[in-house]
């Protein structure tokens, strides 16, 4: 016996969670593209495809107040942001790759100092996994011990059956809490087939090996063979789940205004760049060595994690045809 | 007041108190805490850095530039080279300023008691170790002698004047103060010479002695072989690394070198750990 919901179950979810007063995002068509979106209705929602942009919009915003200040005459007050206000969240139909980044950007945001922007976010998010049905040849999700299956980081994990709907499966207590909130919407199904789960090109690669071998060559013509092209775009970090850099910065006057935390990305030449002029990493290359090197060693050094789910983004949206996959394969030859 | 139960950006809120051109574009200035319990709790350790904020423009990474044995305040040092010091500058005793911190390691004041003391700085690297030269001279007695090598392109770029002369008038401290070549004015009573050649020649000895050293890359470069000549081990030599940060709490991503979060994991290294990561700062 498998749990099963069918299509228009799982949109009617949809709109019973919006009407209890979720915020529900997921997957939705919006033009050519596919984005993550807050879901208006059950009716939006676009299952299947590799969304244009991850998921960690619903936990880090690409700008996002962090707080207020104001001078009056009794002199300049700051005003704190109100975590219970952020919206009770469920992140319906993320494919494995952005399902699994959030848990891998837990680390930073929770050792030592706890950012409550992001886990107060990550609290009062509900994520429900999907199958991956369909991977292209940026797909590599395979390489990084991760695969089109993988339940790691959902709360429900759907999985598209031949015929239509899906199979479910509860991954953590607030995937049980869910079946349990809204039981008439699931049902028993004798027998299942699942639709054939994607096959991204490329076997495993040994990560602890890529690691070893970046240990030892910081310094290797690698970097500008890959990277001298790089023409700081950002794309790469914007598109990535798992990339977690931001900058602060304040927008108003001396007298009002609201200091913001934006995304920024290791690729921009002003990341670096100290007010001296000095910049540590003055080379296009230089920064996309930090790039490669934060996702497959630095980040495992710290946090026993890699920065990376293999979703690809930045191989497909990079205009210069910079293919980390490649150099992962490549690294894994030497 | 701010509510600092849980937002980790959130400013303390400071008065400057006082304020003194240190040069032409170095400016310090003294902060009081303007809520009672933080000015009473806050407390930090010399090698420690805040972020500082003038509202509008951001925020700017400085070491807090006053010694933990003073109690009651904090001060710090900049020069006028963006938007955010800019802003600052332009601020007026008796203004606001945010400040959050105290952040990353320091200096292990501790393990220095006993012995002789160095200190090797150039320009505005000064305010980093004069926290800690501060924090020596308040606790005298526990260290052996204190000898200063600081230097700047010209007198007028020497910042902390009225301190130097202090110093210098100590029976207990030994500085040597010198300006690069053509940077003197003919009434100059100190050395010419860039700081590591001066090092050199004043050439202090490594026997039971800390040395550390503070200053722009290229000092640092010319002035750890110097201090290696003298017998300097590098476990005996100090410094700090000074990365552009904005969180300065080990999440935004941009001040490390290799592994090493400069924020958390310092900002004070020893010569060994600096010359064990990727040369890239």
């Amino acid at each position: 016996m498998a749990l099963t919901i069918s299509e228009a179950n799982l949109r009617l979810l949809i709109d019973l969670l919006i009407g209890a007063g979720k915020r529900v995002i997921g997957p939705k068509r919006v033009g050519e593209m596919t984005v993550y979106e807050p879901l208006l209705s059950g009716a939006d929602l676009s299952p299947g495809t590799l969304p244009r942009r991850s998921a960690k919009e619903a936990f880090f915003p690409l700008s996002e107040t962090i707080l207020t200040y104001e001078k009056d005459k009794e002199g300049l007050k700051v005003t704190d942001v109100d975590t219970a206000t952020f919206p009770e969240t469920v992140l319906v139909g993320a494919l494995p790759c952005d399902a699994a980044a959030p848990q891998v950007m837990d680390a930073v945001f929770s050792w030592d100092y706890k950012d409550e922007f992001y886990l107060e976010r990550r609290r009062r998010t509900t994520i429900i996994g999907l199958s991956c049905t369909s991977a292209d040849d940026s797909c590599f999700c395979t390489l990084v011990g991760l695969s089109p299956t993988e339940t790691k980081g959902s709360d429900l994990f759907l999985t598209p059956l031949v015929g239509g709907g899906y199979s479910c499966q509860s991954i953590s207590d607030r995937g049980g809490e869910l079946l349990a909130n809204y039981p008439h919407l699931f049902s028993e199904t004798a027998s299942v087939t699942p639709l054939p789960p994607a096959r991204p090109e490329g076997g495993p690669v040994d990560l602890a090996k890529v690691k070893g071998w970046l240990e030892e060559h910081f310094e290797d013509e690698i970097w500008e063979e890959v990277a001298d092209r790089c023409i700081g775009c950002g794309a790469c970090a914007f598109l990535c789940p798992a990339c977690h850099c931001f900058d602060i910065v304040d927008e108003g006057t001396e007298a009002k205004g609201v200091r913001r935390k934006n995304w920024d990305a290791c690729a921009f030449g002003k990341f670096t760049n100290h007010a001296s002029g000095h910049n540590p990493r003055d080379l296009q290359n230089k920064r996309y060595r930090n790039r490669f090197m934060h996702k497959f060693k630095y980040y495992d050094d710290k946090f026993g994690k890699t920065l990376c789910t293999g979703c690809g983004r930045c191989i497909r949206s990079c205009p210069v045809g910079i293919d980390i996959k490649g150099i992962l394969e490549e690294i894994q030859k030497r | 007041m701010c509510d600092h139960s849980k937002n980790i950006y959130l400013p303390h809120l400071a008065t400057i108190t006082e304020m003194r051109d240190e040069t032409a574009d170095i400016r310090s200035f003294r902060l009081v805490f303007q809520d009672e319990q933080v000015r009473e709790n806050f407390s930090y350790r010399a090698g420690q850095f805040a972020e500082y904020s003038a509202f509008g423009a951001g925020e700017a990474t400085f070491c807090i530039a006053s010694p933990p044995t003073r109690q009651g305040y904090i001060e710090c040092c900049f020069r006028s080279v963006g938007r955010v010091t800019d802003a600052l500058r332009a601020l007026e005793i008796g203004d606001t300023i945010g400040v959050r911190g105290p952040y990353g390691n320091s200096f292990p004041i501790e393990e220095f008691y006993g012995k002789n003391m160095l200190f090797v700085t150039g320009g505005i690297a000064l305010p980093p170790l004069r926290t800690v030269i501060w924090n020596c001279l308040d606790l005298r007695e526990k260290f052996g002698t204190i000898t200063i090598v600081y230097g700047a392109r010209s007198e007028d770029d020497l910042v902390y004047k009225h301190e130097l002369k202090e110093w210098e008038e100590r029976p207990d401290v030994t500085l040597v103060k010198t300006v690069d070549p053509g940077g003197s004015s003919p009434s100059w009573d100190g050395q010419v010479g860039f700081v590591p050649t001066v090092l050199e020649q004043a050439a202090p000895s490594a026997e039971n002695c800390i040395a550390l050293v503070c200053g722009p890359p290229i000092m640092i470069k010319f002035t750890l072989p110097v201090l290696e000549k003298l017998g300097f081990s590098d476990d005996a030599i100090y410094t700090t690394l000074e990365n552009r940060m904005k969180c300065g709490l080990g999440k935004c991503g941009r001040c490390n070198v290799g592994n090493v979060y400069v924020c958390k994991d310092g900002p004070v290294f020893t010569a060994r750990q600096v010359k064990a990561m990727p040369q890239e700062f």
